[in-house]
């Protein structure tokens, strides 16, 4: 038999007798006829023979069924320990390879992100490669070599011009920024799928860093106080290019939505401020000229960034919650709610950490230092001179200097990443609904576009989320 | 033998239980998607084009390359996944093939960047010599010029950075400029090396792109002979004549590159990065120095002045502390008994030296500055 006579579906041999591991006799298939394409099709939709031992079998093994619609059928089924491990194992393979790693270490960051967000019982899915990343990383310096030869020769420039000239290459760097910003969140939609089914984002990124950076003129020229409707505008501009499959999604938020609370904390921080600078002042601590006025002057402002922060924050939390709240994708819709007791929780933890962190390697710098002190007697600690000539040897001194210095930069870098990072994922994740799921099922795919550019102008700016 | 999955086709977002059976009498052998109660066939996949995705713990997902990029098969609970991947080889194989794939991508990219710094840091330092012929000495001499626009508007306030003696034809400014010219001799360069005495407190002297050098007063009140004075001139003369400044600048800008390279991060917001910056520059920094060194040595033979004196002068406004030392790897100048040691070799004896300024020169150049007032440099 072969395959240029073709043989009437029912004369092909049945494929039951094919299934060895079933335990079939027919076990030792000598020659096996080549199926044409015609044929395989053929054995679709035929009836197969239930497995001897029982029909039931499949029925107990079967994963267990989707979550019911509950509240909220998003989860997050991640560890932050596997998270943890696979950042430590990144940082010490970036040592041997130069950081070239790090693609790696985002590719696989981005795999436990996605594959632990369960949503409606089924994972998300990321299919970029670090070779995606690192091939737009290499495309991405050739846009930056020339931007490095015009600020070089900017450099050489009268103080003048040069002011000028660094004003507009920064200029060119916040534009650039968007634009990267939107064609990074292009390459993650169109890598991730969910049910098979891959997101995509189209729309224009020059159109949208042109937006972007019309809204940040607006911003300067206005104090800020125009934020909740460029923030709404931009939003607006993602989600509609947003697709799921051949499905777009839609997007309703307005940024009125977002004014009272952005007013709110905008008022909040000035009272804040002026109440500060008053009590100082009322008590006398801004009387002083020149330098001691700038000084006091700066360190109250230090004083407010933490207030800052914490008020962002919890704007953060607002904007995030009635944002996405007004995504929908056809007859789905996504409810969101963002608890801002939450995210506080993790930048006091965050803070703690950190400082932690510091603490913990000064003290062991200082254990070692005593050790070794120690060790060499006729050393008095109190001499910073004869302290320092014990760690005379320069490469050596030096080395372990930028090993420590390394190790504690990644440290910091780790605890923001699972404490921070992963922590506002999971507030997402956890304060996600999407009601109406079932009605997702006739999505259907399109043509897929398999751009090998990845990120890279992101990644270089960084300007990279997740 | 068979497993359970769910089972999603990549051309509709639906999803649907599935039971998969391998059919070994097809060829190639296929893997059988069947629906598990009516056991009709959905689906048939080459079952060695299967290979597992990245998956959570506890999940197997397979996809195909002959099939659509979204297809897949997801296998759940320990029992079911065992059978699908003793069922399917070619899991394991195609897991192993991708492994190395990557190891060998980032082994190759690691190579390449090793190689890139590894030319880089020796070969910059003769790049830069030679690009540096390639800039046009009217440029760098304009470059020079808004340097010490830019210095002398941030270090030049209350009468700092004011020519201690403006006056060309003074006798101080005409003995600086008649062991300049002795020092030029037999030198091909495009520039006339323009030095200056200037109020500073700090204890220093520099050249800039373009010809200009500066000598602090500060410098030359710690200067007790005219050896000492004269061999700080000659080094900086070496660096006029080398073009340090500008193949610096060259130097520092690559660098930059490179290292937001290593660390991806372009716009050199970095501390990481600066550290690397600050490494590869201050060996960079510091081969300059060893260069206009040897300037000074040589100088300092051929005018028959003691070479050394230089680096006692040196020693004995910055003697390296033992701190210093330790952080030798990021030092921008070499450690002065390394310095000492190269001048030495250009040295010649007490007896047969003589002094690179007569007395009355000396006398002049001391007294270019008018003593400054008593608090003022303390």
């Amino acid at each position: 038999m072969t395959t240029d006579t073709p043989v009437p579906p029912g004369d092909q041999p049945s494929p039951a007798d094919g299934v060895a591991a079933s335990g079939g006799p027919a076990a030792t298939v000598e020659p096996v006829p080549m199926l044409t394409p015609a044929q395989e099709v053929a054995t679709v939709g035929k009836n197969w023979p239930k497995p001897v031992n029982g029909g039931a079998a499949w029925a107990r093994a079967v994963p267990e069924p989707p979550p019911p619609p509950g509240p909220n059928n998003v989860a997050f089924t991640g560890s932050r320990w596997d998270l943890a491990g696979l950042m430590v194992r990144g940082f010490l393979l970036m040592v041997p390879t130069l950081g070239i790693y790090r693609f790696w270490q985002q590719t696989a960051r981005r795999h436990f992100y996605w594959q632990n967000t369960v949503i409606a019982g089924e994972p998300l899915e990321y299919t970029g490669t670090a070779a995606q990343l690192l091939v737009g990383f290499l495309l991405a310096l050739l846009l930056f070599v020339p931007i490095y030869i015009g600020l070089f020769v900017l450099s050489t420039q009268p103080p003048a011009i040069f002011g000028i000239g660094y004003g507009v290459v920064l200029a060119l760097l916040w534009f650039l920024g968007s634009y990267a910003t939107y064609r990074g969140r292009g390459f993650r939609l169109s890598r991730t799928l969910w049910r098979g089914i891959r997101f995509n984002q189209k729309g224009n990124a020059w159109i949208y860093a042109l937006r972007s950076f019309g809204w940040s003129l607006l911003m300067i020229v206005t104090l800020g106080l125009v934020f909740p409707w460029m923030a709404a505008s931009l939003w607006r501009y993602r989600y509609r290019h947003t697709w799921y499959g051949d499905r777009n999604f839609t997007f309703e938020g307005k940024g009125g939505q977002l004014a009272g609370p952005y007013f709110l904390m905008y008022a909040v921080n000035i009272v804040a401020t002026g109440a500060l600078f008053g009590l100082v002042g009322l008590g006398g601590g801004l009387a002083g000229d020149g330098r001691s006025l700038s000084a006091t002057i700066f360190l109250l402002l230090l004083l407010l960034v933490p207030f800052f922060l914490l008020t962002f924050g919890w704007f953060r939390c607002v904007e995030h919650t009635r944002m996405l709240s007004s995504v929908r994708l056809g007859d789905a819709a996504l409810t969101m709610r963002v608890k801002f007791r939450h995210l506080l929780l993790q930048y006091v933890l965050n803070a703690l950490s950190v400082t932690g962190t510091v603490l913990a390697f000064g003290i062991v710098i200082l254990v070692m230092v005593v050790v070794v002190v120690a060790a060499n007697k006729g050393v008095d600690i109190a001499d910073p001179q004869a302290v320092a000539r014990l760690f005379g040897n320069g490469t050596i001194s030096g080395i372990a200097l930028i090993g420590i210095y390394l190790t504690l930069l990644a440290t910091i870098a780790l605890l923001s990443e699972i404490i921070l990072a992963c922590g506002w994922w999971i507030l997402l994740a956890r304060g996600a609904r999407v009601s109406n799921v079932e009605s997702l099922a006739s999505v259907r795919s399109t043509p897929e576009d398999r751009a090998l550019v990845g990120e890279g102008l992101a990644d270089a700016l960084n300007v990279g989320a997740y | 033998m068979e497993f359970f999955a769910r089972y999603q086709d990549g051309i509709t977002a639906e999803i649907r239980d599935v039971v998969c059976v391998i059919d070994l009498a097809a060829l190639p052998v296929a893997l059988v998607i069947l629906d598990p109660a009516t056991r009709v066939g959905i689906a048939v996949w080459v079952a060695g084009d299967t290979y597992a995705l990245n998956a959570r713990a506890g999940e197997l997902r397979i996809g195909s390359v002959s099939q659509t990029p979204g297809a897949r098969l997801s296998v759940q609970g320990l029992d079911n996944m065992r059978r699908a991947r003793s069922l399917l080889p070619s899991l394991r194989t195609r897991q192993k093939q991708d492994g190395r794939r990557q190891f060998g991508l980032v082994g190759g990219a690691s190579a390449a960047l090793f190689l890139l710094i590894f030319g880089y840091i020796f070969g910059v330092p003769l790049l830069a010599g030679q690009l540096v012929h390639l800039v046009p000495p009217e440029w760098e001499m304009r470059l020079g010029e808004t340097a010490q626009a830019q210095i002398e508007s941030i270090l030049g306030e209350d009468g700092y950075f004011d020519d201690c003696d403006s006056d060309p034809s003074s006798p101080g400014n005409v003995a600086i400029a008649r062991f300049v010219d002795a020092a030029w001799e037999g030198h091909n360069s495009p520039f006339k090396p323009d030095v200056r005495v200037v109020y500073s407190e700090i204890p220093n002297a520099y050249a800039l792109p373009g010809g200009q050098a500066y000598y602090f007063y500060s410098l030359l009140h710690e200067s007790d002979d005219p050896d000492e004075f004269a061999g700080v001139l000659a080094h900086e003369l070496g660096h006029v004549f080398h073009r340090h400044g500008m193949q610096t600048l060259i130097a520092t800008s690559a660098t930059g590159l490179l290292v937001g390279f290593v660390f991806g991060d372009m716009s050199g917001t970095s501390v990481a990065g600066a550290v690397g910056s600050a490494l590869i520059d201050t060996r960079f920094s510091r081969d300059a120095e060893q260069q206009a060194d040897q300037f000074a040595g040589e100088t300092a033979r051929r005018l028959g002045y003691r070479a050394t004196a230089l680096v006692n002068l040196i020693d004995r406004v910055s003697g390296d502390s033992a701190f210093t030392q330790a952080l030798a790897l990021l030092s921008s100048h070499p450690m002065n008994d390394d310095r000492r040691k190269l001048l030495e070799a250009y040295d010649i004896p007490r007896s047969e030296a003589k002094p690179a300024f007569t007395n009355a020169e000396w006398r002049a150049i001391k007294a270019m500055c008018a003593p400054p007032a008593e608090d003022e440099f303390n």
